[in-house]
């Protein structure tokens, strides 16, 4: 039994940090119809923005989200703006491709800039706990998942109340419709773009003090959240949010009752299975 | 691309005037991919191998092949070192999954390798003629740990927790087979997929089964992910120990509040008694700002090695290979002979070592005769 609560409970806590780089995935995916594959790097990012303020600026991680996001922010803007509004109409593996080729110049970059070394944060709560009973609840996991909470929860209403978040989910419910009804889109894509790439970072922030950084660390989080998003349903934030924890839970249970090693496989048979029974992911609606 | 052509053409005609004496090396290393940060170890001290082949008098052009961490890349490395830069020989790769896969391919075109680190048993178990290992093998990692541990205390219980790659599971299977010749039970055994940011799931297991002693093979940064969670789980056996790779890297050490007691076995330390390895740690650090791993000296010897065989040999392959089986060293790296026993052939009997963590620091702790520190035995606690 401790060990079913113990896994569920840090399954649950990292699934939050996931489910925040599925969000950011799906609301880019959601307005524009085009997957960031350059979504990990984006992660990464954030992980060496907030390891240069830590170690530079001596702001601690889970404070410099408050930088990070701004900056990320900006940066996912920028990107848009200048490369990825090229290819909004063009060929679906010409938007692949391009995404695909700004993550290799990001990672690959960043390589040049500060080598490959593995960076570490340390902080005074890196390893630290405190016990609940038979459990021991890591400290540091738990602050990121109360954050992740509050960024998801500020998100919901952003896009749920605000005129801007309204216009975003009117974009992505129907291009075309949204502009008829005098929405911009090409502004709300910007946004999207960089509200993604935000989120992205935040979580990249978030998981740095109990991770390593190194340029290559962004590729099996874009995976992640890849798998995040479709069994969530394409576009939806909901879904992603939910989706996100399903899979920590899901890899820290397998982990414990199967194989460390197996866990992975474990997550794409549920994928498969979720698939297989409801085609367009679990808060998608399908699209016929 | 035109205006290249009569630029080839003209570098050909020009080509027969640079001395033959210049000897063709192949370099295979993990300089990018995930591997790259124990890989640039083997960079620098192949760089070094190369500046004392030059100060006596042997000219070796170094080509230089990066293999990504990914065996496939390393295959492709090797035929185009083989066959179009026509190498006498090759020094790598790092991974035991890439040098498995190389060492297959050298064989085959006859090329000798100098395999630096790879230390997975099988790679030297085929009885190939043309692949030599400086490194030890995972069966010397897990023994000389085990060792120590018996001689230091009574452990009956452990576990033995590995990445599934080739280094892993063989360095797993190898702790398996030791443990239970000294008659220790092993409680726990899993090999997990590295590069996760939880193994809290996996941790609790262990916990449960309280073994004596915990047996980890991780390269690089999960050593300190296990070990931050394990400090967070409070989990306590008698004793870390750490295969090599991940525990035994500077920025391991640097965390003092999950590295101090842990044991790691390595293939040399800059403290060791051999001649030279002193001096070399010092002239590393100096050149490129950092302390060595054990990763430099393997692949500084290989190379050296390889570069004096070759040179010798003027670069005939099949004169190098002999040579290679015939020679003996001695150097920074304790004495190195490539011999034919147990199932192996030109296996270096690779004298281990046990570093522990004092303090954030690394001093040579096993086998007695070479020791820097005494060891601290058992685990203290968590700080």
């Amino acid at each position: 039994m401790t060990i079913f609560l113990q896994s569920l409970l840090s399954g649950v806590l990292i699934g939050g940090v996931y489910a925040l780089i599925g969000v950011g995935l799906t609301i880019i995916f959601g307005v524009m119809r085009i997957i960031n594959f350059a979504h990990g790097e984006l992660v990464m990012l954030g992980m060496y923005a907030a390891y240069f303020l830590f170690t530079l600026g001596h702001v601690d991680p889970f404070v410099s989200i408050v930088f990070v996001f701004p900056l990320l922010f900006l940066f996912g803007a920028v990107l848009q703006k200048t490369v990825i509004n090229r290819v909004l109409n063009a060929l679906p593996q010409n938007q692949i491709l391009l995404t695909i080729g700004i993550g290799l110049i990001l990672s690959n970059t960043m390589m040049l800039l500060f080598t490959s070394d593995y960076r570490i944060i340390s902080t005074a709560y890196s390893s630290g706990s405190f016990r609940v009973g038979e459990i021991s609840v890591s400290a540091p996991l738990l602050v990121s998942f109360v954050i992740t909470a509050a960024v998801t929860a500020v998100l919901y209403w952003f896009l749920l109340k605000t005129d801007t978040g309204q216009a975003i989910r009117a974009t992505a419910q129907d291009r075309d419709a949204a502009q008829l009804m005098g929405v911009n889109v090409r502004r709300m894509s910007v946004l999207a773009t960089g509200l993604g790439a935000g989120l992205a970072a935040v979580a990249g922030a978030l998981i740095s003090p109990t991770y390593y950084i190194f340029p290559q660390v962004g590729q099996p989080f874009t995976l992640k959240a890849f798998v995040i998003v479709v069994l969530g349903g394409m576009g939806s934030v909901m879904g992603a949010t939910v989706g996100g924890v399903i899979i920590g839970a899901t890899e820290s249970l397998a982990g414990a009752y199967i194989s460390s090693g197996l866990k992975d496989l474990v997550v794409y048979v549920l994928f498969l299975l979720i698939l297989l029974f409801k085609p367009a992911g679990l808060f998608g609606k399908s699209r016929v | 691309m035109k205006r290249l052509v009569p630029l080839l053409l003209a570098a050909l005609l020009v080509a027969p005037a640079i001395p033959l004496a210049q000897i063709k090396i192949g370099v295979i290393n993990s300089m990018t991919g995930p591997q790259a940060p124990i890989g640039e170890n083997l960079t620098n001290g192949i760089k070094l191998a190369e500046e004392d082949l030059a100060a006596k008098g042997i000219k070796v052009q170094l080509i230089w092949e990066d293999d990504t961490g990914k065996p496939q890349v390393g295959l492709s490395a090797m035929d185009k070192l083989a066959t179009r830069d026509n190498v006498a020989g090759v020094v790598g790769a790092y991974t035991s999954a890439v040098t498995n896969a190389v060492a297959k391919k050298a064989e085959q075109y006859k090329v000798p390798l100098v395999n630096p680190v790879a230390s997975k048993e099988e790679i030297t178990r085929q009885g190939y003629k043309y692949v030599f290992r400086v490194s030890a093998t995972t069966g010397d990692y897990a023994a000389i740990l085990l060792d120590l541990a018996t001689t230091l205390g009574k452990p009956k219980s452990i576990a033995i927790l590995s990445e599934n790659t080739d280094f892993g599971v063989s360095g797993a299977k190898s702790a398996r087979a030791y443990a239970e010749k000294k008659g220790i039970k092993v409680v726990f055994e899993e090999a997990y997929s590295p590069g996760s940011p939880d193994y809290r799931s996996t941790l609790v297991k262990v916990k449960g089964a309280s073994p004596d002693l915990m047996f980890m093979v991780s390269y690089v940064a999960d050593a300190i992910t296990l070990m931050r969670q394990s400090r967070e789980l409070q989990l306590t056996p008698m004793a870390f120990l750490g295969a090599g790779a991940g525990f035994s890297t500077a920025e391991f050490a640097s965390e003092k509040n999950i590295s101090h007691g842990v044991f790691s076995s390595t293939q040399w330390t800059p403290d060791v008694s051999w001649p030279g390895s002193k001096a070399f740690g010092e002239r590393y650090q100096k050149r490129f700002g950092k302390v060595p791993t054990y990763h430099a000296a393997n692949a500084y010897t290989a190379m050296l090695i390889l570069g004096e065989a070759a040179a010798k040999a003027g670069g005939d392959r099949e004169k190098i290979a002999a040579a290679l089986h015939a020679g003996s060293w001695d150097g920074l790296f304790g004495p190195v002979k490539f011999e034919d026993f147990d199932g192996y052939t030109n296996q270096n009997r690779h004298q281990m070592l046990v570093e522990q963590v004092q303090n954030g620091q690394y001093f040579t702790v096993w086998p007695p005769a070479l020791q820097s520190a005494k060891p601290i035995w058992p685990f203290p606690g968590w700080k």
